[in-house]
């Protein structure tokens, strides 16, 4: 009988002023943690593919990029468009350095870069450009598509959002 | 007590009234979007659309447009000053490449930075179907400028946002 009550006060709650509290605070935490710190995304699209499928569902973190300066290498959240376009892009390079393609090959400050991460064939060639202050040089890993259908280059540091959770 | 009652329903009409007056005399920030919402109609385009309705869809795109608007969108290849004739044109010709095409605007950050100016700041959506079958569907941030001429909005300045630079 107790446990029977038990079971129907998880699921039927009695509207008490504690009650009432309770919830309103995890509403709001979930609010404020979901809406602004730990946003959830869905992925479109397969310039990250094979680290990040399309239709796969992620959080982007803000914290880590809120307190420290993206590196070499990250995967960071770009905003695009208004605050729910975001693209998930891999940084290659940050202010000051030259990035260049040769058959496919990433090449920064002159020096071809070993990426571990990219999986399918490329045959990209960019003449070098340097990336200007207070940007990073974003690429999607996968790069086994025409360079006019891939989304990369210099973005301004202010609109990476955050890094993916996983 | 019948003073009371009185107060009481002095207080809900002039609530009522606030709200009507709210929601129901546009403001300026209202008549801009309007704009946006006549662009979007008229750009909307169904398989079905007759010859007569084409016309009449191009003019109307043109009457939101300021006698000479400033188009930046590299990407597109558009860049310089066009006269509302060269827009309808423009419009009338992009449409015509669609069999189904549909414009949606999120997201409005509006802005008066100066009497009878509007700056804003807003995502746009392009979705349709090519008449050769191919399907589109191209996201961007635009920043756009409207001037209030002969008391109506028209778009000055439209600029298409390049968040990564190649």
């Amino acid at each position: 009988m107790a446990v029977n009550n038990k079971i129907r006060q998880f699921f039927f709650p009695s509207l008490t002023p504690k009650f009432l509290i309770r919830a309103s605070s995890i509403a709001l935490f979930a609010y404020l943690f979901f809406g602004y710190l730990c946003i959830p995304f869905t992925i479109q699209g397969i310039s990250m593919e094979p680290t990040y499928r399309n239709g796969g569902v992620n959080f982007c973190w803000r914290l880590h990029t809120l307190f420290s300066e993206p590196k070499r290498y990250d995967v960071v959240t770009v905003r695009f468009a208004g605050s729910k376009v975001m693209l998930l892009k891999r940084v290659v390079a940050r202010e000051g350095e030259q990035v260049e393609f040769r058959d496919g090959g990433l090449f920064i400050d002159g020096k071809e870069m070993k990426e571990r991460y990219v999986r399918y064939p490329c045959n990209w060639n960019l003449p070098p450009r340097r990336v200007e202050k207070d940007c990073v040089y974003v690429i999607g890993d996968n790069r086994n598509m025409p360079m006019e259908n891939h989304h990369f280059g210099q973005a301004s540091k202010s609109r990476i959002v955050g890094v993916p959770l996983w | 007590m019948v003073k009371i009652r009185y107060i009481l329903l002095a207080v809900l009409v002039v609530i009522i009234g606030i709200v009507v007056v709210f929601y129901f005399l546009p403001s300026e920030e209202k008549k801009v979007k309007k704009q946006f919402r006549l662009l979007s109609e008229g750009v909307l385009k169904s398989p079905e659309e007759n010859a007569f309705t084409m016309l009449q869809k191009m003019k109307n795109i043109g009457a939101l447009f300021d006698e000479h608007c400033e188009l930046k969108a590299p990407s597109q290849s558009l860049s310089g000053s066009y006269a509302r004739e060269e827009i309808s044109t423009y419009a009338g010709s992009t449409r015509a490449y669609f069999s189904q095409l549909d414009l949606k605007f999120y997201d409005f950050h509006i802005i008066f930075p100066e009497r009878a100016v509007a700056k804003v700041t807003l995502t746009a959506r392009l979705t349709g179907r090519s008449t050769a079958g191919e399907q589109a569907d191209e996201t961007r941030e635009l920043e756009c400028v409207l001037k209030k001429i002969e008391n109506k909005w028209l778009f000055s300045q439209i600029e298409v946002v390049e968040v990564l630079k190649k």
